[in-house]
């Protein structure tokens, strides 16, 4: 996987996208036990096109001209397939922005903070994210005024009610 | 509602210690594990006609 932290350090750097951060399965599985997963989900803030438009087709590009082709959702990098997902709302912008900065096998990357991934789940609603947030709740080191701020900021207080009871 | 047997009882919290235990493991052990845990669940999705790919770690690919 560190090669295609690599990538996406290098995709960074170059510009192809703003800022990235590892969400999803994988991003949960830094705080709690490994969850079972086959794709990394990453989060990114694309840089903005001409037209003002957000879209994951230059990404794309750059990806196809470094030789990693696009497997369903998908783009295989380094033999990981990577799903981008662009930060579409307020809270996954947030995210991104206060993503925390760490470091695999050597390599520089960042992760979706934990309680950010709860206002996902909890925004997000399916039966494996209220999973997820159970899994959290028991096994991860939340900061709790944290998470009440971001749940607050985001209007998630009776999801979460609702979810923890 | 019925109490647990306190030798079942036990196994649940030893479950859960190994919980507690996995969680607090480095980064790239943990990815290990996924991986392992793919390996194992790779054969049963796909005997249901579900695409998936085992990551490859270690070696560089392009």
């Amino acid at each position: 996987m560190k090669y295609t932290l690599q990538v996406l350090n290098e995709l960074e750097r170059d510009g192809v996208l703003d800022r990235y951060a590892i969400g999803g399965a994988m991003g949960a599985t830094f705080y709690v036990e490994p969850l079972l997963t086959f794709d990394l989900d990453v989060f990114v803030v694309l840089s903005q096109t001409g037209g003002g438009l957000l879209s994951l087709a230059p990404l794309y590009e750059a990806l196809r001209t470094r030789g990693y082709a696009e497997e369903g959702e998908c783009v295989l990098i380094e033999g990981v397939p990577v799903q981008f997902l662009p930060a579409y709302n307020a809270l996954l912008e947030e995210a991104l922005r206060e993503a925390r900065d760490t470091s695999y096998e050597e390599t520089p990357t960042r992760v979706v903070r934990a309680e950010h991934l709860i206002a996902i789940c909890l925004q997000t609603g399916r039966d494996k994210d209220r999973e997820r947030v159970r899994i959290f709740r028991e096994q991860a080191e939340l900061d709790l005024s944290y998470l009440a701020d971001v749940l607050q900021r985001h209007g998630l207080e009776g999801k979460w009610k609702q979810w923890t009871p | 509602m019925d109490t647990l047997k306190p030798e079942i009882a036990r196994l649940f919290d030893a479950k859960e210690a190994r919980r507690h235990k996995l969680a607090a493991l480095p980064f790239p052990e943990k990815v290990r594990a996924v991986v392992r845990l793919q390996e194992m669940a790779a054969p049963v999705l796909r005997a249901r006609g579900r695409i998936v790919r085992v990551w490859n770690l270690d070696d560089r690919v392009a």
